[in-house]
């Protein structure tokens, strides 16, 4: 089947590069077939009422980290925020 | 024998007499790691001076006669995708490099609570995506029953770091046989628990629904002490069940009479290698002359559960893995236009290849016009796997098969053609896609010396019996071989 790599590449957010290329599309067509070895089976999901998930409530929860703690990981920090190139002009 | 060759029910037993001291035995176990694993390369990080402090603690409060949990003192080692705080957690990816959690896992809290010692962590494939741990961005971890060939993964670090007797037992993380498989390779015993018995809070997700951490150790008691403390329900997760867990590792007895265990045919296919199905039907006969009932029974679809599985996970992983954006922590590209620039440049050479496989199929069978073909027939198909094993339960109480196909490959063998690797899951991933309990065990060597496991599937929340039958296994061949290092 034919997939269109450089748009599912795209909705990644992924680059993929000239000399890759041909490798990459070669090795999905090969996943894409082997998934596509599943039968349609005409049936309906449904949820499962007997495993119904507990969520907890949504309360923030204080002194748990410290704002340094939590931008310790961050690749660019300034006057206490995260920066990112400009996204509005 | 040396300290760091001991289960951790001999040392238990030791440290609570005190006949040795945790801090002994750690510094035995960091001397192995330093005379070893520059030939295994099981560590990406040793917590060599924190551990030996942790163990020193444990051994203080023990002097003062303090009441200790059955596993204080004990050291362990973590795959590098469960995060540690103040300790890197790299999931074996340049995008987490230097990634430093500033929070615990719950499993790693329990253990603190239980005042085990963090040896280090441990190698992977990157995001846990992989069969073999050379999908790992910093280094190959060598199987060190044969340092040419793999340890299996994506938890090659754990199961290799106990098979060489670098930790005394291990976590590691399971989405479609990543505790086990690598469990089978090394020689060791790996048990995937029952989705939701143990929580995810602070695992790196790949695939929330399929992923699961457990235990890796070298004897069958190890790896049930370990599971007692990891599980119960977690309000950090909402996916972990709500019931309450009695102890497992008490209750074994060597006794497996009357036991009933399912085999499969299915699982016995031409894909198998006679020498795995040779072994794994000797083992099963072991436990039929113990006074265990085997009959045939048959799992028609299980032959779908991976093109499901792949499905599933890689559209899960897609959907997880968009968070790393270059933004709020991990690497982000240096040379970039814009926004979008930034995040393609950042996550194209943060990600390694495998990785982008399964985002891509991921986003593929999730994109526009392919979801109702892909993600719905697969959760649908995994509904009717489920149901089948529901049956089977009806009619055995374990069910028996190969843990892998074939014995651990060359290195470098498989890592050109990602469905060959893929097919190195295919007796494994019918019990994520069921959220089952399993547990893989050594069962002999095949003609090349190399490991085989064995695979005791159990119904949910039914560790108990399969670590019930893999117990009687063990004290009927008298416990399981060691690697020559």
């Amino acid at each position: 089947m034919d997939i269109d790599i450089r748009h599912i590449a795209k909705l990644s957010r992924l680059k993929i590069s000239d000399d890759e290329f041909a490798k990459f599309e070669n090795e999905m067509k090969g996943i894409v077939d082997m998934v596509n070895t599943l039968p349609q089976l005409g049936e309906d999901l449904a949820i499962d009422e007997n495993n119904v998930m507990q969520l907890r409530k949504d309360i923030a929860e204080t002194g748990k980290f410290t704002r340094d703690e939590l931008f310790q990981n961050a690749p660019q920090v300034k006057a206490g925020c995260l920066v990112v190139p400009k996204t509005v002009e | 024998m040396e300290f760091y060759e001991m289960t951790a029910v001999q040392l238990s037993r030791k440290l609570e007499s005190k006949e040795i001291s945790s801090c002994e035995l750690t510094q035995a176990v960091i001397d192995r790691i330093k005379s070893v694993d520059d030939k295994v390369k099981a560590y990406l990080t040793v917590n060599a001076e924190e551990a030996l402090e942790q163990a020193k603690a444990v051994d203080n409060k023990r002097i003062s006669g303090e009441k200790l949990p059955k596993l204080a003192g004990i050291p362990i080692g973590i795959k590098d995708n469960i995060s540690t705080k103040g300790i890197k957690t790299t999931c074996a990816s340049k995008m987490l490099e230097d990634y430093v959690p500033p929070f615990d896992a719950t499993v790693i809290e329990k253990i603190k609570a239980n005042d085990m010692v963090l040896l280090g962590k441990l190698n992977m494939d990157e995001f846990a995506m992989g069969s073999s741990t050379e999908n790992s961005y910093f280094n190959v971890t060598h199987n060190p029953f044969d340092l040419d060939k793999v340890p299996g993964g994506s938890s090659g670090g754990s199961a290799a770091a106990v098979s060489a007797r670098e930790a005394i037992v291990a976590l590691g993380s399971d989405t479609g046989g990543s505790i086990r498989q690598p469990s089978a390779n090394c020689g060791v015993v790996g048990l995937k628990p029952t989705y939701g018995s143990v929580s995810r809070y602070g695992l790196v997700a790949f695939a929330s629904s399929l992923d699961q951490i457990g235990p890796i150790g070298k004897s069958v008691k190890d790896v049930a002490m370990v599971q007692d403390i990891i599980c119960g329900r977690d309000k950090m997760d909402a996916t972990s069940a709500i019931r309450e867990y009695t102890g497992i590792a008490d209750s074994l007895t060597g006794d497996v009479s009357g036991v009933k265990i399912g085999i499969p045919k299915e699982y016995f296919g031409e894909a198998i290698d006679d020498d795995v199905k040779t072994a794994v039907m000797n083992a099963v006969h072991e436990l039929e002359k113990a006074g265990a009932k085997v009959c045939e029974i048959s799992l028609p679809s299980a032959k779908y559960a991976l093109p499901a599985y792949y499905i599933i996970s890689s559209a899960e992983a897609s959907s997880n893995l968009a968070r790393f954006d270059g933004v709020r922590y991990g690497y982000r590209a240096k040379d970039y236009t814009d926004l979008v620039d930034m995040y393609e440049k950042t996550r194209s050479e943060g990600f390694g290849s495998e990785v982008k496989r399964r985002i891509m199929l991921g986003t593929f069978v999730l994109s526009s016009g392919y979801y109702d073909a892909y993600y719905k027939q697969a959760k649908l198909m995994q509904r009717k796997i489920a149901g089948e094993y529901k049956a089977a339960f009806n009619e055995v109480d374990v069910i028996a098969t190969p843990t892998a196909p074939f014995t651990a490959c060359k290195i470098g063998q498989n890592i050109d053609d990602p469905l060959k690797m893929y097919a190195c899951d295919i007796c494994t991933v019918t019990v994520n896609i069921a959220g089952l309990p399993a547990v893989s065990l050594p069962c002999g060597m095949d003609r090349s010396n190399m490991p085989v496991g064995l695979q005791l599937i159990g119904d949910s929340f039914c560790e108990d019996k399969i670590l019930g039958a893999a117990y009687a296994y063990e004290k009927l061949v008298g416990g399981f071989a060691a690697p020559a290092l």
